[in-house]
């Protein structure tokens, strides 16, 4: 097991698959940082935007480009209804904190319900067939699907952070989620930027569930349990910094892959609960800024 | 008034007579009940509905020619989800509630958890797809009519050492009560056949990224593959093991023997070894009819044609059983069914044949293996 190949082959696979895992963590890792939102109810809107592809591919026949177009028009448009008809109106109540909470869960458990309700529990994959092609790379198997995950996500990522650096909007979300009411005084629409963050997780949770969706089944309630890895990812990088939960991602997502070397496979799972229990005991405020105190001190 | 209070206190007493009879004597046209616990709804429903269609075309054409002595089989249908748990909420009404003496019920786990429940309140539990080697030790009351997996896993795994001449094999299976004996089973035949396990690994029943159990697959290198998980992993294990550059053939077992593999992996699925513990359509006329009926029906053959097959026979047996308790003139209890399911022991059974149950708590049939070529499942051998 310790050929560099097999070593070689870990680390890409682990790269590859932590790709959606990523893009689910930069979602709920920046909602959480302009809204101090934990959104449960992203699980509802990947599961939105997994099935909305699925019927554009499955019955309707629309070539992929297409039905990625409408599985993020749908994912929008759940989203906007979300954020105007439901976390307005928490915000008009002033509701509390443990409010937000449980109004998450509710979405994305009605959500699993409704697509229940309508597509069944059998497991679906986006395409009929879950293959692709592969070739070998100094010893290394690359599929077509490997190459595209990390493409997506590199570009996603390297997208959003210039958008959030350089652009007008993405300065007023970084404004807000510092200080809401100090942004406002500043003449910032921090409603305006709640909605903006809210379609930008939109785009990452729907461009992760066409990853995920392409190599593998997927039930109404799938998306939930993915959303415990983002969640520990970004505990793990320190809540408030997408880019510390995306690279938490890939960490956790490695370190699963290379466990294998050292446990049997059927514990590679419990990996992901260690983590959450050592973080929210030892490190509750992640391990980045940890290592930021430590080295400032 | 005084005549109507008479009529009503003359048929009240009549009904509390009725009730108190012993079952044979009461009206003719009482049904005759039994259970069927499936998975309806969750990852498994799509299996679990085509079985509870194929049970209902057999009481369908049982009561179509008249029922059992004149009357009608009762099917009372309630979902397991295949989740234990959730099975026993559902075994406990069709005993508490419906007052089934027999039911029928499947998936290794679900099995297993009902059992006890079979054995305090001695009502008769049918296992009909179970494939955990378990199964035949769970009671008194619970006996199989499926054969288990040492039947066909131990044919496959023989058939792999001494026909392909296969040396070095990786057992992969899923860490449940489907995986778990049945990855026992292979490695001991395959070993006693004289071959070498050289990897055997569980996966986790939620995974969906098996790279790192294929890489160690990858590097102790066997030339035979064998897959024993759940038809919604197994395809999923495969395209992984082939992107990873795994060319090793591949087994698994009657999971397998379902058409959307095929559609799911494309060429990658060539080769495949699957099972089946059921006669195909040129292996047995009434399938073949069976199967045309299905298309005619729902349009499609059913998912795991030879579970529906074997779903199709409980319903037979059960009325076998009934016809021997009342010809016995026995009231329909679970002691008595289980003594009727041993008084008859020998079931000559549309869909699979010949089923003889003994006292092991054990079936035995011949094994139908099957691979996968030019897209199409196509026989291999038989075993047994």
């Amino acid at each position: 097991m310790l050929d560099p190949a097999v070593l070689a082959q870990i680390l890409w696979t682990g790269i590859a698959t932590s790709s959606y895992m990523v893009l689910f963590t930069i979602a709920f890792a920046l909602v959480l940082k302009v809204l101090k939102l934990w959104n449960f109810a992203q699980a509802g809107m990947m599961a939105i935007a997994f099935y909305a592809m699925y019927v554009a591919v499955n019955q309707w026949g629309l070539p992929t480009a297409a039905a990625i177009a409408f599985g993020l028009a749908a994912t929008l448009a759940a989203t906007l209804a979300y954020e105007v008809l439901g976390l307005r109106t928490l915000r008009a109540r002033r509701s509390s904190s443990l409010l937000f909470f449980i109004f998450t869960l509710v979405c994305s458990e009605f959500t699993a319900y409704a697509l229940t309700l309508v597509f069944g529990t059998e497991p679906v994959p986006l395409f009929p067939e879950i293959l692709s092609p592969t070739r070998i790379v100094a010893g290394v198997a690359v599929s077509d699907w490997d190459l595209l995950a990390v493409g997506v996500t590199i570009l996603l990522g390297a997208a959003l952070a210039l958008y959030l650096r350089f652009s007008r909007d993405g300065q007023f979300l970084l404004a807000v989620s510092d200080s809401a009411e100090l942004a406002e005084l500043y003449g910032i629409d921090a409603r305006r930027a709640y909605l903006v963050a809210l379609a930008a997780a939109s785009v990452f949770a729907c461009a992760g569930m066409y990853l995920y969706g392409s190599r593998t089944a997927v039930i109404p309630t799938a998306p939930l349990q993915l959303m415990l890895f983002a969640v520990i990812a970004t505990l793990l990088g320190g809540m408030g910094s997408v880019l510390g939960g995306a690279l938490a991602a890939v960490f956790l997502s490695l370190l699963q892959s290379y466990s294998v070397l050292v446990i049997p496979s059927q514990w590679q799972g419990l990996i992901l609960y260690v983590f959450l229990f050592v973080t929210i005991l030892f490190f509750p405020t992640g391990v980045r800024r940890l290592w930021n105190t430590s080295t400032r001190s | 008034m005084s005549f109507k209070r008479r009529e009503v206190l003359k048929a009240a007493g009549a009904g509390a007579l009725a009730a108190a009879l012993p079952f044979p004597l009461r009206a003719q046209s009482q049904t005759l009940k039994f259970g069927l616990a499936m998975p309806l709804t969750g990852s498994q429903s799509a299996y679990g509905k085509d079985q509870v269609q194929g049970a209902q075309f057999a009481v369908d054409d049982l009561n179509a020619k008249g029922g059992v002595q004149g009357r009608k089989l009762e099917m009372i249908v309630l979902d397991t989800q295949a989740d234990p748990q959730v099975g026993i909420n559902a075994v406990n009404r069709l005993i508490s509630v419906e007052k089934v003496p027999v039911y029928v019920t499947a998936w290794s786990a679900v099995v297993k958890a009902v059992a006890p429940i079979s054995n305090r309140e001695k009502i008769l539990e049918l296992s009909v797809g179970a494939s955990s080697p378990e199964v035949a030790q769970l009671g008194d009351y619970v006996y199989t009519t499926f054969p288990l997996a040492d039947v066909d896993v131990t044919a496959v795994a023989q058939y792999a050492h001494d026909k392909l001449g296969k040396k070095n094999a990786a057992v992969l299976y899923i860490n449940n009560d489907t995986g778990v004996d049945a990855a026992k089973v292979y490695k001991s035949a395959f070993e006693k056949a004289g071959g070498n396990v050289v990897v055997y690994e569980a996966y986790d029943p939620k995974a969906t990224d098996y790279s790192g159990m294929l890489l160690k697959v990858r590097a102790a290198n066997p030339d035979m593959v064998h897959i024993h998980g759940l038809i919604t992993d197994i395809p999923q294990v495969i395209a992984q093991m082939r992107q990873l550059g795994l060319q090793q053939r591949v087994s698994t077992y009657s999971a397998g023997y379902n058409p959307n593999i095929i559609k799911q992996l494309g060429a990658a699925a060539e080769g495949l070894i699957v099972t089946s513990l059921a006669p195909g359509v040129n292996d047995r006329p009434q399938v073949k009819d069976y199967v045309e009926r299905w298309k005619q029906k729902e349009g499609r053959v059913p998912n795991g044609l030879p579970y529906t097959q074997y779903l199709y026979d409980a319903p037979v047996m059960v009325a076998h059983m009934y016809e021997w308790l009342l010809k016995q003139k026995l009231p329909a209890t679970g002691e008595n069914m289980r003594k009727a399911l041993l008084g008859v022991k020998r079931f000559d059974l549309p869909m699979t044949g010949v089923t003889e149950v003994d006292p092991s708590h054990r079936v035995q049939k011949p094994v139908y293996l099957l691979t996968v070529e030019k897209g199409a499942f196509v026989p291999l051998a038989t075993v047994g």
